[in-house]
């Protein structure tokens, strides 16, 4: 274990500083073409016609692929795990968040490109969109999604995910005081200095090099793939040097388009996503909205948690339920709190569907709870730390998805922060450790939590 | 019309009014400086004209004829870092280096103009410059040590022989392992 807290060179690093590391836009190759999007220009609407031709004879332009070109349209990024997909890699009856690609040009340069996207006809209905996660949920909101407001795929048809633990009716019973809060936060763009770029080489073979910034090389492969309906072997993908990523570069935005328009051009395609497209229509981190009451005794425990979570999807699916199911799993935050009853749903918006950043699902979530847990430490008139330490996960205390846990770091970092801040604790809780509960910080209502391990049975 | 980079002399063919960045790129191949926002807001484009740093974004190549452009291949070579380079190789000031060739520009005319800079200093000179990865503060710790001059070999901390198997088995002279 030598390298572990050692000072080691990066290995990228001399390259880094001196110009020499090749990020995709640095990649040179011959005869190359640039692409460019025709993308919505409104929140939601029905594309009623679409007439590329004049932009087809435009000087300059080389290609133009629109839904039609594309062998599979509508692949969803969780097919893979058995996952409808829902979302066309060119809108073809509707376009559904302000910027979403109805057609992609490709040509000498990226004017020339440009030009061939102004040079599109096209006649858009439109229709009225929605912006909030919660108005969205509501039964009488406009309809926005083929499937309905909100994802209905989970496992067992549920259309949300559930977690159900312990007795909560119990818990709320026994409560001497019920705090409730809602929490939501907004939306961030992950924001890398290195905008979405890819770079697809048509090979003499008939294979394809692509040159991607994905965060997810063979993910992204696979991807492309299911669009072209063609093997992976026909498939070369590079990629590793990624000018910043934050989850915003695991969704696959450029190759599988400029994949299309080297095959139809014959021609390496290079495609760099503007700032603005980059802020208007990648993936941001999602708005949430949380609603959250806890059951809780004079003394500090948190006997029980009800949680609604409405995760906002944007206009499809892409990971989010995956990002919410961690977010169920996550949805106590660092504390033990025995009896659960959790729904989460999926919704979608009118806005650029959302994707992960920097601990997709679970930092909406960490959020809400530290939050939550100082309204219940001002509510009790108690130390907060002191109530983070009573509740905070121990060594044999069990997830919401009954994980038991062998390494909580609760404990050991509440004291560091009491120390940091110079924070005076209790007695008793100055020495706290992570080990398992015993005595005092073993009531009745935390054995039960600790008696199924692992499988949950 | 014809332009200085690095010393060299090009003679560029881009219309006038081509913003710098471009020629630099697409006719040069000289690709250190990047396309971060091309609206002058992020820094990745800096260079070096006539030793201020400029956002070659927004400057078109006509407006630099004549003059002498510095781009980060200039400054030092892989075998033969310059001290900002070291600096921010041995500091850690590059993650994921997309931002690093403009803050590593605004950092040399820095420290050719006010080679002590206070702490403000540094931050006025690189206020213009964006970076997503690493909270700045790894930036402004190399910034400070290229100006104490405080790099080189004799910093070397571990030695590569202290890494496992499949740790970076690529160096160059002048490399802290």
């Amino acid at each position: 274990m030598k390298a572990v807290g050692a000072r080691l060179p990066r290995y990228d690093g001399v390259a880094h500083v001196t110009g020499r590391s090749t990020f995709v836009d640095d990649v040179r190759v011959t005869n190359m073409l640039w692409a460019k999007a025709l993308r919505s220009p409104h929140h939601h609407a029905g594309i009623k016609s679409i007439d590329t031709s004049k932009a087809e004879a435009m000087p300059g332009v080389h290609a133009v692929v629109t839904a039609s070109d594309v062998p599979r349209n509508v692949y969803g990024h969780l097919e893979a795990l058995g996952i409808p997909g829902d979302e066309p890699l060119l809108a073809e009856e509707d376009v559904r968040y302000l910027g979403q690609p109805i057609a992609v040009v490709a040509a000498d340069s990226e004017e020339a490109a440009q030009a061939g996207v102004q040079a599109i006809e096209i006649e858009l209905e439109e229709r009225p969109a929605l912006f909030d996660v919660r108005l969205a949920a509501d039964p009488d909101a406009p309809k926005i999604h083929h499937w309905g407001n909100w994802y209905p795929h989970f496992e067992a048809d549920f259309d949300h995910r559930q977690i159900r633990k312990g007795d909560v009716d119990k818990a709320f019973a026994d409560a001497d005081v019920i705090v409730s809060g809602v929490y939501r936060p907004a939306a961030i763009e992950q924001l890398p200095l290195e905008t979405q770029t890819g770079l697809a080489v048509p090979e003499p073979d008939g294979r394809l090099t692509i040159y991607s910034c994905t965060q997810a090389l063979y993910f992204s492969m696979g991807v492309v793939a299911a669009h072209l309906q063609w093997p992976l072997n026909k498939l070369k993908f590079v990629g590793g040097t990624v000018g910043g990523g934050f989850g915003g570069k695991v969704d696959t935005a450029t190759e599988t388009l400029i994949a299309l328009l080297a095959l139809k051009s014959g021609r390496p395609v290079k495609w760099r996503w503007t700032r603005e497209e980059e802020f208007l229509c990648s993936s941001t981190r999602a708005p949430w909205h949380m609603e959250i009451a806890d059951a809780v005794t004079k003394d500090g425990w948190i006997l029980g948690r009800k949680m609604l979570t409405l995760h906002d999807s944007g206009a499809y699916a892409r990971f989010s339920p995956y990002g919410v199911t961690k977010h169920s799993f996550h949805h106590t935050g660092a504390y033990t709190i025995p009896n659960l009853h959790f729904d989460g749903y999926c919704v979608f918006t009118n806005r650029p569907p959302t994707s992960a950043m920097r601990g997709f699902g679970v930092t909406s979530v960490s959020f809400a709870t530290e939050l939550h847990v100082s309204r219940i430490a001002e509510v009790l008139g108690i130390d907060p730390f002191e109530l983070r330490l009573r509740n905070a996960n121990r060594i044999g205390d069990t997830s919401p998805n009954w994980i038991s846990y062998t390494d909580p770091s609760t404990v050991p970092t509440i004291l560091e922060i009491a120390g940091a801040v110079g924070h005076e604790l209790g007695g008793d809780y100055r020495g706290m450790t992570r080990d398992p509960r015993e005595g005092e910080l073993l009531p009745d209502h935390l054995v039960a939590q600790q008696k199924l391990n692992g499988d949950g049975h | 019309m014809k332009l200085t980079v690095n010393g060299r002399e090009h003679k560029v063919e881009s219309a006038p009014l081509t913003p710098l960045l471009h020629v630099l790129r697409e006719e040069l191949t000289i690709t250190s400086p990047k396309a971060g926002c091309q609206q002058g807001g992020c820094g990745a484009c800096t260079v070096l004209v006539d030793g201020q740093p400029l956002r070659s974004c927004l400057m078109p190549v006509a407006a630099v004829e004549g003059s002498k452009v510095t781009t980060l291949e200039g400054i030092g070579t892989p075998e033969r870092l310059a001290p900002v380079q070291a600096a921010f190789y041995e500091q850690y000031g590059s993650q994921c280096g997309f931002c690093t060739p403009g803050f590593l520009m605004a950092t040399h005319a820095l420290l050719e103009r006010s080679p002590s800079p206070t702490r403000e200093d540094i931050e006025e000179a690189l206020s213009g410059h964006v970076c997503r990865c690493t909270g700045y503060v790894k930036i402004l710790a190399s910034v400070e040590a290229a100006a104490r001059g405080d790099v080189g070999e004799e910093k070397a901390e571990p030695s590569l022989d202290d890494a496992q198997p499949g740790e970076p088995g690529v160096l160059v002279p002048g490399s802290p392992a």
